[in-house]
This record gives C-alpha cells, structure tokens and sequence, in this order.
C-alpha cells in the first residue's frame, strides 16, 4: 500500500507546511498590526499609505509573491534567499494585508464611548490602549486571526512552485516516482485529504472561539 | 544598488494582451459558473432534505479547506489515471469554478440567512410557489446583503486565476514567470505583472462600486429600498 | 484639596470657583454648537444643566473633560485651563469624574476590575487597597453583590451604579453626569438617582446634564437653562421651573413637566415637538 510507504513523508511535509504558516502569520501579525493600527490613524496621510499597502497586496496573487521574492529580490539585491526563507517572506506579506485588515477592524469594534471613558479617568492614551481598547479588540480579532492563518497554510501550498518542499511538493515528488497512475491519483488524493482536515480543524477551533467570545459578551 | 532596467522586457510585452486576456476570460467565466453553483447549493443548504443539506455542507467545508492549487492538481494531474483527460484550459476552469462555488455558497447562504423568515411566510401565504417566492422575493434581497462580499469573491477568482500557470495556461503569472525566466529581470516583470494586477483589481472595484449604485439606487433615496 | 488660594477680600463670602468657563465656543465644522458659554461652579454646587437636545449640554462636558477642542473662550478648572491637546489634560481628568448616558463600562473586566483599573494604574495604588475601597464604594451604591458580574451581566441601573463608583474610586474634585439616566429602563432609574442624591448630600461637587426635573428640582443648588448654545436662563432650580422669566424656558418647562407623555418612555430623549408643547 502506498501510503504506508509514503505516509511518513507526507506527514513531514505537513509538519513543514504548519511551520512555514506558522512563521509567514507571525510576519503577517506584527506587519499587519502596524498596517492595521496606521489605518485608524488620525493622520490622514498615515491612512492613506496604510490603505494603499493592503489594496497593493490583496490584489497580488500569492504566486506573484512567491516568485518575486524568491526570484526578483534574489535577483534585484543579489541576495540568496533559500526556498523557506522566501516563502516564509512571502506568506507574509500576503497575510499583512489580511492581518491589517482583521487589526483595523478589531480596533474600530472597539466604542468610542471606550476611550472616552479611560481617557476620562486620567489614564495616559498608552495605557488607554493597553488596559482598555487592545483587551477588547483582541478577542474581536482572534476568530478571523485563525481564518489568516488557513489562509496562509492553503496558501503555502503555492511555494511547491518556488521548489520548496512542503506537504505539496513532497506529495508531487511522491507521486512522480511511484510511476503508478492510481498510486500518484491515491497520493494526490491523501494531499488533499490532509490539507482539508487540517484546515478544517482549525476553521473550527477559530469558529470555537468565536463562539465562546461571544457567549462572553 | 540594483540597476532598474525595462527596456529587456520590452520585446515581451507585445504577449501581455493576450495573456491578461486569459485572465479576465477564465475569471469571468469561472465567477459565472461558480455562481450559479453557489446559488443551487445555498439552496440546498435551506432544503428540508437532510441528505440535500448535506451534500452541500460538505462541498463548502472540503472546498474550502483545500488549497485550490491541491484541486488543480487533483483534475489535472489525478485525473486522467481513470482516462478523464482535460486540456489545462479546462482543469484550470473546472478548479477555479469548484474553488469559488463554495465561497459563493457561503455568501448567499448568509445573504439568504439575512432575509427574515417572515418574507418566506408572507410570500407563500399569499399562494407563491417556492419558485416564484425565491426569485421575486428573496433573491433580490439577497443580492443586496451578498453584493459586498461578492465583489469580494470576484477579486478572490482574479487572484485565483494566476495558478491556472501551473496547469500550461499561458495567463498573466506565466507571463511574468516565463519572461522573467529569458530576461532575467524578475523584478522589472514582476513590477509589469503587479501593475496589471492592481489595475484589474481596481477596475473590479470600481466596477462593484458603479453597478451597486445603479443596483441600489432606490435605497440611497430613502427607505429600506 | 481643590483649592488652596482663597481670595483675601473675598467678597461674595465663597471659595474661588473650582469651574469657570468664560465665552465658551464650540464649532462641528460649520455648526456652532456652543456660541457663548461664561459660568462658574463653587465647590460643593450641584449645578444642572437643562435643555433641549442638540443644544450643547453633552458636548460642553465634553470640552471640559478635554474630549473635544474649543475653538474660542476658556476653561478654567482649579485654576487651570483646560485644553484637549495640553499635557497636563490627564492630571486634569483624574480630578474630574465623568458619567456617560451609555455607562461605557469596560466590557472585558468585572465590575471590580472597572472600579480598580484607573487607580491602579493612574494613581498608582496597590491592588488591595484599591479592591478594598472599591469594595466600599460598591456598599454605598448598593452592589456589593455584583463585585464580581460582568458589565453584560448587568441592568443599565446597575452598569450606572457601578460607572458612578468607578468615578468615585479616583475620588474626583468635580462629578459631570452626561445624562446618566436616559438609557435606562424605567424601574432602574430610581436607584441610580437616589445614588446621585446621596453625592449631593455628601457635599460633592456635581455637574448634571439630565431631563429628570424632579431629580433636579429637589437635589440642584442651581440650574441653568440652556437652548441654542446659550445659557438662557441661571438661578435656582425652583425659580425656573416654577416661575421661568424667560420664554423659550417657560416653553421647555411646560413641554417636559406638563404632557403625562413626555415624561414616559420617550421623556429621555426630552426631543417633544414643538407641536405638543403648545398643547
């Protein structure tokens, strides 16, 4: 049986795979955190370069992304950017315009009448942030934080195509020595299997959160 | 510092045309037909039948899990082991379509959830059939609460479009990958390919914002409608 | 201590105002919302401000607490002026305690988290001490079972009652209430109210934006009238609902205090057409 044979591969691409997503959200979180917070500025010009960032990278595809920074950057700075690495990049920077989006509308969730109140008791803006407003978005922004990273990781299916080998490529390099049509079908087939079970467990521990935050409001 | 210079990528312009053709057309395409999928299937999601039901529940959560490039694979690759051979014109379409059918589901399933349950019960106490109560009743109040998120989606089918390169589909990523790989100017193809990207994604835009206005109209003049 | 500068030859026999607005102005753009705007509060008033909506009540609150701009005049609070873009504008808020119509309790913390927040961490007090008093400001409002609940657990009188000790927790100089009963269903309104009442008896000093006429009648020191971004009319609270000399206040009195209506339900929102007025 073939995925007896191959299944240990498989299962290290995914662990691949959950990593590189891992890393490209974090990218994604801190980038788009700072989008995101440049969007509610009050400075129109801060809101408008913001905004022209996440327009510019929601309407690049993730393959574009993936090829320019493993080619174009390789090739415009003369830098040697490993598969992983430009993945990781690109991922990254794909899921910043998401991020900000998701962190601009945490914190616009969060009333006026918010601020206003802690401001009211005295409290420096820093900690008006930090006590009252981030608390409160936070849990706004969780659920669709998860429903980025699914994102990420169906989109770092893409960095096959950049060569790296995650769950993706490794089922690709698979089924190109097994020589067997239905075994490369089978091993196709277990790809897809995994990747959707995967993401479907993390759509649905996001949709958890969802639900328990809600219950808490 | 990198010397920035188009003039290399000139001879190759001439098959950008085409090439942003390919990705108008097959985003087009793969957004009418998915549509029409994700408006039976949201349907289905409401049936009374258990079994209709979940026939489209699973659809939406399988596909929507599963990296549409895993898909393409899928019907390109996978295929033809049982002799069901497409062109990559066509693999691409059938995936991008079964890709975005379950995201439309998901919009006019929350569109639909929107409609209170009120105006199916009015509808059909005054003798509609189901049929005439969807399309004269609900349907075109769903089009008004799934009309963001579909503009949306349509963006989504764009941006799906470019792996249609991995299937042969000479589209508008395969044109800046392959005229980067002659030229080797990648970054001056990819500024090319980013620009056109940003343009049709803007037209798009524009597009959702100028037919909502003529759509709704009557509701900026007042009232609900 | 509010003050320390008394006046040598102080001839009205009162402390140095601890609130003085002189020729107040506050444009929205284009609209002038306060056109003219000179009062001053002496520690220890209950002063309340009546008045159509949209007549600048709420936002001349807003400019004393610093949440929005002036664009002319002065706001003069222990003897210093008051300016949204100054920095010494947070040492200024810690010795103002603002109530808002819509509570904005912190959706987040317990009811005790939201009294405990600011003192902790503007004043600096230790968590204990600062639970500890917040514990006694929860017995004077009368919840010291809900020490615990969360904001979404409460009734509006409740979340009220609660915003009111997290004010008091800072232990404020001057109370502005920015219509604190007008959110509230009908039967919560009287226990917020008596709170209100036990402050005023205390000798707090109060500012008190609100439709409640009784309330106002009976716990003002003095009530100002306003309509149109001016205070039309100044004085005891019993002088101008009985005998308002002015016309646009007799008008206001008439429409709040007489129509059975207007004081239901609708009575918060205090919007009565003119066409009911005259009836």
């Amino acid at each position: 049986m073939i995925l007896i044979e191959y299944g240990g591969a498989l299962l290290r691409g995914l662990g691949i795979t959950l990593w590189v997503s891992c890393l490209a959200l974090i990218l994604a979180a801190v980038v788009g955190a700072l989008i995101g917070i440049a969007r509610t500025s009050k400075f129109m010009s801060l809101r408008v370069a913001a905004t022209a960032y996440t327009e510019f990278f929601r309407s690049l595809p993730t393959l574009v992304m993936l090829f320019f920074v493993f080619y174009g950057l390789t090739a415009a700075f003369n830098i040697n950017l490993s598969p992983f690495v430009a993945a990781t990049i690109a991922l990254g920077l794909e899921g910043s315009a998401l991020m900000s989006e998701v962190v601009r509308g945490g914190l616009q969730s969060v009333g006026k009448g918010q601020k206003e109140a802690a401001l009211s008791s005295g409290m420096p803006v820093w900690q008006v942030e930090l006590y009252v407003v981030w608390p409160q978005a936070i849990r706004v922004m969780l659920p669709p934080a998860v429903g980025v990273y699914v994102s990420t990781l169906k989109g770092s299916a893409l960095a096959s195509s950049i060569g790296f080998v995650e769950l993706m490529q490794t089922g690709l390099l698979v089924r190109e020595r097994v020589q067997n049509d239905y075994d490369g079908f089978t091993v196709l087939i277990a790809v897809a299997v995994i990747y959707t079970i995967v993401n479907y467990a993390i759509s649905q521990a996001g949709a958890h959160i969802e639900r328990k935050s809600n219950y808490a409001q | 510092m990198y010397d920035f210079y188009l003039p290399d990528v000139y001879p190759y312009l001439h098959k950008l045309p085409a090439a942003l053709w390919v990705t108008i057309e097959i985003s087009i395409l793969a957004t009418l037909l998915s549509s029409i999928m994700g408006v039976f299937l949201a349907i289905m999601r409401r049936s009374d039948s258990k079994v209709l039901r979940g026939v489209s529940t699973t659809y939406v959560e399988v596909i929507r899990n599963m990296p549409l490039v895993v898909l393409l694979y899928l019907i390109f690759l996978g295929l033809p082991a049982f002799g069901i051979v497409f062109s990559g014109y066509v693999s691409g379409l059938i995936a991008l379509t079964l890709n975005s059918a379950a995201f439309m589901t998901e919009i006019f399933r929350a569109g639909l959830i929107a409609v209170p349950s009120g105006q199916f019960e009015a509808a059909q106490s005054q003798g509609m059939s189901r049929v005439t109560v969807y399309r004269y009743v609900i349907l075109p109040q769903v089009l008004r609460t799934s009309y963001a998120p579909y503009g949306n989606q349509v963006i989504g089918v764009v941006m799906g479009s470019s792996i249609m390169m991995i299937a042969t589909i000479e589209e508008v990523t395969a044109w800046m990958y392959n005229t980067g790989a002659v030229t080797y100017r990648y970054f001056e193809v990819f500024v090319v390919a980013g620009i056109v990207y940003l343009i049709v994604c803007q037209m798009a835009n524009v597009a959702r914002i100028m037919i909502g206005k003529a759509l709704f109209k009557s509701a900026a003049a007042g009232g609900k409608w | 201590m509010p003050n320390n500068l008394k006046s040598p030859n102080d001839a009205a026999a009162q402390d140095e105002p601890i609130l003085k607005v002189e020729g107040l102005v506050k444009r929205f753009g284009d609209t002038t919302v306060i056109k003219e705007l000179s009062f001053e509060v002496q520690p220890g008033q209950v002063v309340v401000l009546v008045g159509p909506s949209g007549t600048g009540k709420s936002t001349f609150l807003r400019c004393v607490n610093g949440l929005e701009d002036i664009q002319g005049g002065k706001i003069i609070f222990e003897g210093e002026e008051v300016k949204a873009r100054h920095s010494n504008i947070t040492a200024i808020r810690r010795r103002i305690g603002m109530i808002f119509q819509n509570f904005n309790l912190y959706p987040h913390l317990t009811a005790v988290e939201n009294v405990t927040l600011a003192p902790v961490k503007v004043l600096k007090e230790s968590p204990e001490s600062a639970k500890e008093r917040a514990m006694e400001l929860f017995r004077k409002v009368r919840l010291e079972h809900r020490a615990t609940a969360y904001p979404g657990e409460m009734s509006g009188g409740e979340q009220q009652r609660v915003a009111i000790a997290r004010a008091l927790a800072m232990n404020p100089a001057l109370m502005m209430f920015d219509e604190p009963t007008s959110a509230l269903d009908p039967e919560t309104v009287g226990d917020v109210l008596a709170v209100m009442e036990e402050l005023a008896a205390e000798g707090r000093t109060m500012l008190v934006v609100t439709h409640e006429m009784a309330f106002a009648d009976h716990v003002g020191d003095r009530m100002l009238f306003m309509d149109g971004g001016y205070v039309v009319e100044d004085g005891p609270p019993s002088e101008l609902l009985n005998n308002p000399k002015n016309d646009r206040t007799r008008q206001f009195v008439n429409s709040v205090l007489k129509p059975e209506a207007a004081m239901k339900g609708t009575a918060d929102s205090s919007e009565v057409p003119p066409n009911i007025a005259a009836r």
